[in-house]
């Protein structure tokens, strides 16, 4: 007899020796990986097993080895009651022909398990929230791309899943409309405690909204951690703006026994910090005429660790 | 800065059942078939020959008390010849379903029920078959073919919804249009002659044919919604789905007509109604309309016949399962 009940954990999801192999080809390789609730980043290459891990998530493929929980549900045994509870934004365009926008959501509520007149009047309440206007009684087919982003956005939260799985939300996005996307998958994190797991090429998206990531290479799980872990730095070190001059500033450093490497003109990193280094710094821009506009700590960019990691050897599995 | 801004609001609310949720797909459907006004001016045109049944009702009820009229038209109706060719060996419907009609006038029991039968088999097997080829040639091959298309099958599957969930709410499109033209008629048909008859014994003499109007829809509507679904199921341009469904149609009937004239012309002493058995299940349409004729209980027990039964169920399963396998297969890609 199945469990019904959802067991006690700590993480939403968590997948042990899951494998998916499409004829010759590897999909997932044996991964294991635990998610913790908040907005997950999951990052890779094209092929690297990103979409068939959510489809697998969802019971939309079927897996050769494998098993786990996915909000305390056991998986894959009832990914029935998980798709019930997960919201999905797939990265396909895809719509039903002949349907209006609100027809569209509405119907999505309703495949949720909503009647029929609450799903039309959440359908409005999240169409509202996704900033769709007087479109929403448009035929889907005419939407743009962007419209057609927020139209499953809205589709994917419309029965309030504790889950949300966004593949590539913010394609077609302009600037303004990425920014507000974003900032929705904020406040749905923040505000109203749900899960969300993002997938994205994007960095930027994953710095702004994300608390880990998990970086997906060859099927592999390549790497797991907590975003501000990944921006951590090896070394402990500063990085310093400056009007002109780096150059100089970078040698009257080296000379005080930093370690200092100009990145351009106006940019440097020191390393070898100690407890007087700042002072030290501040005279020695005073000392070579180099002005200094800004100092901060430096951090590793997730990009030099993306691509760290996925040009690094295969079986480096977090 | 809005004024009021109420954004993102949590949902509390009881749900559905799981398992109901098929049930969406169908309504989905349907109300999208239903924009269309060429569709139900097709419905409509599908109606219209209930009128000729309810006329045939009429007259024979209002025949109760006129033995010879109710002989005449019972002759009218069961001594004629099937279709248009009237060729010498072609034989009359009293024949082919071994129907004594003076047997049968002896008995007003037996009357009443082998006319009323006769009656709804006439319309279910000429112009609501004719009505359902039309029809799901029009509407099915969309059905699967657009959300293949547009990709639409993701949404409806990232939902608690199976495969065989999808096709199933597909196939109540066309069961739900299918029973418009063939089951809801036929039943008020039925409904408006025991209204018309003078005698409660009509019910009692004629309880089984609202079953066996159940039974011949059923027989009318696995098959063929099977296999539209599977040539919708099976390309993304739903006019090719359309006219491998008329085609198929159309090259059945005429490989029929071939094969039993070849028949005819080398072995005249054949009675035809042999050689419409020997051929039949090459024709959907042959074999649907001999499926019909034993629901109504018109076909003579010495030519009961099991394998158009298997075929049509073959032909069932398979079509179901072309398009669970191309719907189940897209996810895959």
């Amino acid at each position: 007899m199945l469990d019904k009940s959802p067991n006690n954990s700590d993480h939403i999801l968590e997948f042990q020796g899951v494998s998916k192999r499409y004829g010759q080809h590897l999909a997932l390789a044996d991964v294991s990986v635990a998610i913790r609730p908040g907005v997950t980043g999951l990052l890779g290459p094209n092929g690297s097993g990103k979409s068939t891990l959510i489809k697998a998530i969802l019971g939309l493929v079927k897996i050769d080895t494998g098993s786990g929980h996915v909000l305390g549900y056991p998986w894959p045994l009832q990914t029935r009651t998980i798709r019930d509870k997960v919201g999905y934004l797939p990265e396909d365009d895809c719509y039903i022909l002949g349907l209006q926008g609100i027809e569209s959501v509405q119907m999505m509520a309703r495949l949720s398990g909503i009647e029929k007149t609450e799903a039309l009047r959440r359908a409005h309440e999240v169409l509202d929230f996704c900033d769709v206007g007087q479109e929403r009684y448009r035929n889907v087919e005419t939407y743009s791309t962007g419209m057609r982003q927020k139209l499953k956005f809205a589709q994917a939260i419309v029965h309030d899943p504790p889950m949300i799985i966004l593949d590539e939300p913010t394609t077609g996005l302009d600037p303004a409309q990425r920014e507000e996307f974003l900032d929705r998958i904020a406040a749905l994190s923040n505000i109203h405690g749900k899960s969300v797991i993002l997938s994205t090429h994007i960095l930027h998206d994953v710095q702004q909204v994300c608390d880990s990531v998990v970086i997906l290479a060859n099927g592999r799980v390549r790497l797991a951690d907590s975003l501000s872990n990944l921006q951590r730095p090896a070394r402990a070190g500063l990085h310093l703006q400056v009007i002109d001059h780096a150059d100089r500033l970078s040698r009257e450093l080296n000379l005080l026994g930093f370690q200092s490497q100009p990145i351009n003109a106006q940019l440097l990193q020191v390393w070898e910090l100690s407890d007087r280094s700042r002072s030290e710094i501040w005279r020695a821009s005073s000392q070579c005429g180099v002005l200094i506009q800004r100092m901060e700590e430096s951090k590793t960019s997730l990009e030099q660790t993306f691509l760290e990691i996925v040009s690094g050897p295969q079986n480096a599995n977090s | 800065m809005p004024i009021l801004d109420l954004g993102y609001r949590p949902w509390k609310g009881p749900l559905q059942p799981a398992w109901t949720r098929w049930l969406v797909v169908a309504s989905t459907g349907i109300s999208l078939v239903w924009r269309g006004t060429w569709l139900k001016r097709v419905l409509i045109l599908a109606v219209v020959p209930v009128l000729a049944a309810l006329t045939g009702f009429v007259i024979f009820e209002q025949s109760v008390n006129q033995p010879e009229q109710r002989r005449d038209f019972l002759r009218a109706m069961l001594e004629q010849r099937e279709g248009r060719r009237r060729l010498n060996n072609q034989p009359t419907f009293s024949d082919r379903f071994n129907i004594d009609v003076d047997e049968v006038l002896k008995s007003p029991e037996k009357t009443r029920h082998v006319a009323w039968s006769f009656m709804l088999f006439a319309f279910f097997r000429y112009p609501q078959t004719f009505g359902m080829i039309v029809i799901l040639g029009l509407v099915s091959p969309r059905l699967i073919s657009y959300d293949l298309r547009s990709r639409g099958y993701l949404l409806y599957l990232s939902r608690p919804l199976t495969p065989w969930e999808y096709v199933w709410g597909k196939a109540c499109v066309l069961f739900f249009l299918l029973a418009m033209i063939t089951t809801v008629p036929a039943l008020i048909v039925y409904s408006a002659g025991i209204l018309l008859s003078s005698s409660p014994e009509a019910i009692l003499q004629t309880w089984d044919l609202p079953l066996r109007i159940l039974v011949a829809s059923l027989t009318l509507m696995l098959p063929t919604t099977a296999v539209a679904l599977a040539f919708s199921s099976m390309t993304q341009e739903s006019r090719f789905a359309g006219f491998a469904w008329f085609a198929s149609w159309i090259m059945t009937t005429i490989t029929y007509g071939v094969l039993t004239s070849l028949t005819m012309i080398r072995d005249q002493s054949d009675p035809s109604s042999l050689l419409r058995e020997r051929w039949m299940l090459v024709s959907p349409y042959q074999t649907l309309g001999h499926l019909q004729e034993t629901v109504f209980g018109l076909t003579p027990d010495s030519n009961y016949q099991i394998m158009p039964w298997i075929v049509v169920g073959l032909v069932t399963l398979v079509g179901f399962g072309i398009a669970y396998w191309r719907v189940a297969r897209t996810l895959k890609a």
